[in-house]
């Protein structure tokens, strides 16, 4: 009678999980790339993160001096980014294209966010205007760094707007 | 080589801002009934897909729509466990991540548009995560994730939960891309 009822409760647990496994609905936890992660530590706190396949953006640093750390992921190594830390600017947003020529930054500075586009290549900083004028904070790039997309707060409101990159 | 070098200073002269480089600007349209604030905007490695946070119900809700047209694509499992927040695309759209909360713990999952399964990414109970990014590929998620007050960004490898979504053309064994973007 006991091998009974416990039978019967075994086939509605499974009844119950069956619609779970199917969908793919059960909790996993892809492996942590322990190498890189340790990397990763060693540059203090980092937030912000920004992945386009062998690139990885995070704005990182120690005793809140904040600065932009690209990533090369297949030399598990961060690259120069000569001329687009400053110590007087904080960033707040980054994004990188697949390429890692191209990094889109959000940075507060003299009291002002600004939106600049930084070439890796040139070593060149573009200032980015919001056209109309609003305040720029999350940004996302297209893969080959030609569009962006920019979280701007105008008048109390946030909108999306969708840049070309020439 | 002099005139290599005279290009490359015009160049960087150009891009320093002093040039007149047409930046073509366009917003993203409205985000739908009765919503006014767009946030978190997440574009397709592509470009075809934009993701953005919008107000619905009064929940921060997912948005996916098709760009340029603006039409919204369809979400199985994701149109419920709001609020929603740092969505990230795959190339083709194909793979959605998003932070959604499930009682009074947020979880980063990927919603596999194509068949609509969903992968859901626990941590540990004393950590929280606060912004994800997934690599255009599907194969890599960061996670900003936040421990003892310290915030900080780990990158998980895919490749046992997720195939490839790689650009037309691009077979998963590897290979530069065909063509990249529009």
């Amino acid at each position: 009678m006991a091998i009974t009822a416990a039978i019967a409760l075994l086939v509605r647990s499974l009844a119950l999980l069956a619609p779970l496994l199917v969908s793919g609905c059960l909790g996993t936890m892809p492996a942590p790339m322990g190498g890189l992660n340790r990397r990763l530590e060693a540059i203090g706190s980092s937030h912000a993160p920004a992945l386009s396949d062998r690139w990885l953006a995070v704005i990182g640093g120690r005793g809140g001096r904040e600065q932009v750390v690209l990533v090369d992921l297949e030399r598990q190594m961060p690259v120069p980014l000569p001329g687009l830390n400053r110590p007087d600017a904080q960033p707040l947003a980054v994004a990188v294209d697949t390429s890692g020529e191209r990094l889109a930054v959000v940075r507060q500075l003299e009291g002002r966010t600004e939106l600049v586009l930084y070439r890796r290549g040139l070593m060149a900083l573009q200032p980015v205007a919001m056209e109309p004028a609003g305040v720029p904070r999350r940004i996302s790039l297209r893969a080959d760094g030609r569009e962006l997309a920019v979280e701007v707060s105008r008048g109390g409101v946030w909108q999306v707007d969708l840049i070309q990159v020439p | 080589m002099r005139g290599a070098f005279v290009a490359a200073i015009l160049t960087a002269f150009v891009c320093s801002g002093c040039g007149s480089w047409s930046w073509g600007r366009r917003s993203a349209g409205p985000a739908g009934l009765g919503a006014s604030n767009r946030q978190d905007p997440a574009l397709s490695g592509d470009g075809s897909v934009l993701a953005s946070v919008v107000e619905r119900g009064g929940r921060d809700t997912l948005l996916l729509q098709e760009q340029p047209s603006g039409r919204e694509l369809p979400l199985r499992s994701l149109r419920r466990f709001q609020p929603h927040r740092s969505p990230s695309l795959s190339w083709n759209g194909r793979y959605v991540a998003v932070l959604i909360q499930q009682g009074n713990r947020r979880l980063a999952v990927i919603e596999d548009r194509a068949n609509g399964k969903l992968l859901r990414f626990p941590l540990p109970g004393d950590q929280e995560v606060e912004r994800l990014s997934l690599a255009p590929s599907g194969r890599r998620l960061a996670l900003e994730v936040v421990h003892n007050g310290i915030n900080r960004v780990e990158v998980f490898d895919l490749a046992n939960q997720l195939e490839p979504d790689l650009p037309a053309g691009v077979r998963s064994g590897g290979g530069a891309p065909a063509a990249t973007g529009r």
